[in-house]
C-alpha cells in the first residue's frame, strides 16, 4: 500500500524530471548566451587588442612613466579611501544596526546618496565646495592648499563614491546578529574593546571583507567622479581609467587596452577572491 | 550575596516597565521572577545584572550600592534565553571566555584556565563536547554551556532569563532537576525569569510574582499557591474557575455592593461533588468526563446560571461517587470559593485588597 503510493506520488515528478533538461538548457543557454555577448567577448577583446602588436609594446604602455605614475595614484587613492570607508562603515553599521534612535532611516537613505547619484554629479559638487571660485575656496587658498585637480581632490571623490559598500554590506549582517553574544560578553568582564575585538569582529569578518573587497574594486575603477575634480595633468593626476581614456583619445589603442587591461585584471583578481570569500564564508 | 532592591522604577520612553519595585533576596536564595509576559520580570532582571540603568531607586549588594555600577563590576553570572553562545569560538573557548579577557594580573595561567573549564564542563556533564562548535549542540546541551560559561567567572549572583524558554517540554524538566541540583551544589544566590507557573512552583524557594511592572506577592511556592494575595496571583497560578455576577452571588453570603464589583475564583480540586443534594450544592449537569490517569477532569454545566466550570477528582474519589456519565445531574459544592474585587485593566494599578475569604454558606 505504502509502497504504490510511493510510485504515485513519483510518477507526475519524474514527467516533470523528463521535461526538465530543455527548460534548463535553454535557461542556461540564454544566460551564457548573455554573458557571453556582453562581458566575456568585450573582455576577450581588451585583451587581444592590447597583446595585437606583440607582448614587448604591450610591457612598454605600461611602463612609461605617465602609466607607472598613474599606477602609482590608483594604488595610494585606494589606499586612502578604503581604510577611511572601512573605519567608517564598521562604526555607522555598528550604530544603525545595534541602537534604536530619531532619524535612523534618514541615516540610512544618506549613506545610499553615493550609490543615487551620478559620480559625475558628486565630482562637481567637489569642485563647487573646493574649487578656486567654489565655497570654501578662499580659505584653501588662503591656506596655500590645493585640493581640486591635485591628489587630495582625487581622494576625496573617491571616498564619496565608494563610501556605502561596506556600511551596506556590514547592516543586515549586524542586524541579524542582535546584541546577545555582546552582551554576553559584557557580563563576562570583557572591556568594550575586548568585546569589539573578539565578538563582534569575528562574526562580520567574511561580511567586512566582502565590503572591502567591492569597495576597493570601485575605488580603483571609478571614473566619472575623478574625471571631473582630476583636472588631467597627465603623470600627476592622472588615475588608471583616466589614463586610460586619454590614450584613448589620442588613438594610442594599443597603449590604451594594454593599461585598460591591467584594470581588467585587477577586476578579475577581486573577483576570484571574492568567489573564494564566499565559498569560505558558506563553509 | 544578597541583593536589596528598593523604589526602582524604570521607563521605556513613555513606558514604565517596572514600577517602584520592593525586593529583598537574601544570600543563596533561589529566586523565581513569575509574570506574564510584559509584567516587567526580565527588566527587572537585566536592572539588576546592570544591562539596563535605573531610573530611580537603588539596587544593593550586601550593603554595598551597586545602583550606578556597570556590569563588569557586579560580578554577575548571566544566562540569556537564547543561549547566545559565541558562535566562532568552540565549547571550551566559550567557557575560557571569562578567565581569558581579565587584565593580565588578575588573569590564570593556560593551564589554570583548562583546569578550570574542564571542571566546569565535568559540572555540566558535557566535557567530551569541549571541541565542538555551539552549532553542533542541541538546545539542551547549548543552554547547560551558556551555564558553565557564566559560572567561570565565579559570580556572586546568577541570574537567568527565561533560560529553559526554548527548549520543549522533556528537556526542560530535565534541565530543571539539574539547575535545582547545581544550585544545591554551589549554594549561588540565583534569579530566574519564568512565565511559567509551574516551573516557578517548582523549582523556586521564593516566588515574585509580577503584573505590569509591580510585584503582587512574595512568598514560598506553598504560600504563593495556598494563600494567594489577590485575584490576579490566584488566577496566575493553577487552573481557575472565574464567577462573577450572579453565579457568584448565588454561592456566597456577600452583600451585592454596585460600588465593588466582585469576582469569586475557585480550583478544580476544590469543588465538592455529590450525587445529592445536601443544602450547600448547586446542581449541575455533567458535559464532559475524562478519567484518564490519576485524577478525573470533568465539566460541568450549572443549572442556575448556564455557567460552565471544571472540576477535578482523584480517581479514588471518582469511584467512591460512583461513576457519573455524561448529562448526569450532580450537586456542586463551592465552600472554598476565593472571593476578589474585580481586576479592571483601567484600575490594575490601585491596590487590590481580599474582600473575603474563607466558607461562606451558600444558599440554593
Amino acid at each position: 500500500m505504502i509502497a504504490r503510493e510511493h510510485v504515485h506520488l513519483k510518477s507526475p515528478g519524474a514527467s516533470r524530471f523528463a521535461l526538465a533538461p530543455i527548460k534548463k538548457w535553454l535557461l542556461i543557454g540564454t544566460a551564457l548566451g548573455f554573458l557571453g555577448i556582453f562581458i566575456l567577448i568585450p573582455l576577450i577583446a581588451v585583451f587581444t587588442e592590447a597583446l595585437k602588436k606583440g607582448i614587448e609594446l604591450y610591457f612598454a604602455a605600461i611602463t612609461e612613466p605617465d602609466a607607472l605614475s598613474a599606477i602609482k595614484l590608483t594604488l595610494i587613492t585606494a589606499a586612502i579611501a578604503v581604510p577611511l570607508n572601512t573605519i567608517f562603515g564598521v562604526i555607522a553599521a555598528w550604530g544603525i544596526a545595534k541602537f534604536n534612535f530619531k532619524g535612523k532611516n534618514i541615516l540610512i537613505t544618506l549613506i545610499d546618496i553615493p550609490f543615487a547619484v551620478s559620480p559625475v554629479i558628486a565630482g562637481l559638487v567637489f569642485v563647487l565646495l573646493y574649487g578656486s571660485n567654489g565655497v570654501l575656496g578662499p580659505f584653501i587658498e588662503a591656506n596655500n592648499l590645493k585640493i581640486i585637480f591635485s591628489v587630495p581632490g582625487i581622494v576625496l571623490a573617491t571616498t564619496f563614491v565608494t563610501f556605502p559598500f561596506v556600511v551596506r554590506e556590514l547592516i543586515p549582517i549586524m542586524q541579524e546578529q542582535g546584541t546577545e553574544e555582546e552582551q554576553a560578553a559584557i557580563t563576562l568582564g570583557a572591556s568594550g574593546w575586548q568585546m569589539f575585538f573578539r565578538v563582534t569582529l569575528p562574526n562580520i569578518k567574511w561580511g567586512l571583507l566582502y565590503g572591502v573587497i567591492l569597495c576597493n574594486a570601485r575605488a580603483m575603477g571609478e571614473f566619472g567622479a575623478v574625471s571631473v575634480v582630476s583636472g588631467h595633468i597627465r603623470g600627476l593626476t592622472n588615475t588608471l581609467p583616466l589614463h586610460v581614456e586619454i590614450l584613448y583619445n589620442e588613438y594610442n589603442f594599443t597603449a590604451s587596452f594594454a593599461v585598460a587591461s591591467l584594470l581588467a585584471l585587477l577586476a578579475l583578481l577581486t573577483l576570484v577572491f571574492k568567489s573564494f570569500l564566499e565559498w569560505k564564508t558558506k563553509k | 550575596m544578597g541583593i536589596t532592591i528598593t523604589g526602582v522604577t524604570k521607563k521605556f520612553g513613555a513606558y514604565p516597565a517596572v514600577k517602584d519595585i520592593n525586593l529583598e533576596i537574601p544570600t543563596g536564595d533561589f529566586v523565581a521572577l513569575l509574570g506574564p509576559s510584559g509584567s516587567g520580570k526580565t527588566t527587572l532582571l537585566r536592572l539588576i545584572a546592570g544591562l539596563e540603568g535605573l531610573d530611580t531607586g537603588s539596587i544593593i549588594f550586601n550593603g554595598v550600592d551597586f545602583s550606578f555600577k556597570n556590569v563588569k563590576e557586579r560580578k554577575v553570572g548571566f544566562v540569556f534565553q537564547h543561549y547566545a553562545l559565541f558562535k566562532h569560538m568552540t565549547i571550551f573557548e566559550n567557557v575560557a571566555f571569562g578567565l581569558k579577557v581579565r587584565p593580565r594580573k588578575l588573569r590564570p595561567s593556560r593551564s589554570e584556565i583548562k583546569d578550570k573549564v574542564l571542571e566546569l564542563l565535568r559540572l555540566v556533564q558535557l566535557e567530551h563536547l569541549a571541541d565542538r562548535y555551539p552549532s553542533q549542540l542541541s538546545g539542551g546541551q547549548r543552554q547547560r554551556i551558556a551555564l558553565a560559561r557564566a559560572l567561570a567567572v565565579e559570580p556572586e549572583v546568577l541570574l537567568l532569563d527565561e533560560p529553559f524558554g526554548a527548549l520543549d517540554a522533556k528537556v526542560r524538566q530535565e534541565l530543571r532537576h539539574w539547575l535545582r541540583e547545581i544550585h544545591r551544589k554551589l549554594n549561588i544566590t540565583t534569579v530566574f525569569v519564568t512565565h511559567d507557573q509551574e516551573e516557578a512552583l517548582e523549582m523556586a524557594d521564593t516566588v515574585v510574582v509580577m503584573n505590569h511592572g509591580k510585584i503582587e506577592q512574595i512568598g514560598s511556592p506553598a504560600e504563593v499557591y495556598e494563600r494567594p494575595a489577590n485575584a490576579f496571583v490566584y488566577s496566575f497560578l493553577g487552573r481557575v474557575n472565574e464567577f462573577r455576577g450572579a453565579a457568584l452571588y448565588n454561592d456566597v453570603a456577600i452583600a451585592r455592593d454596585s460600588a465593588v464589583e466582585a469576582v469569586g475564583y475557585i480550583r478544580p480540586h476544590e469543588i465538592g461533588l455529590s450525587r445529592f443534594s445536601n443544602g450547600v450544592g448547586i446542581p449541575a449537569e455533567a458535559s464532559h468526563v475524562n478519567a484518564v490517569g490519576s485524577t478525573v477532569r470533568v465539566v460541568l454545566k450549572r443549572l442556575d446560571t448556564e455557567d460552565y466550570f471544571e472540576a477535578e477528582l482523584t480517581s479514588g474519589n471518582f469511584r467512591e461517587l460512583g461513576p457519573f456519565h455524561k448529562g448526569d445531574i450532580l450537586y456542586a459544592d463551592f465552600t472554598n470559593i476565593v472571593v476578589f474585587e474585580a481586576i479592571t485593566d483601567s484600575e490594575h494599578s490601585k491596590e487590590r485588597e481580599k474582600v473575603t475569604v474563607g466558607a461562606f454558606s451558600a444558599f440554593t
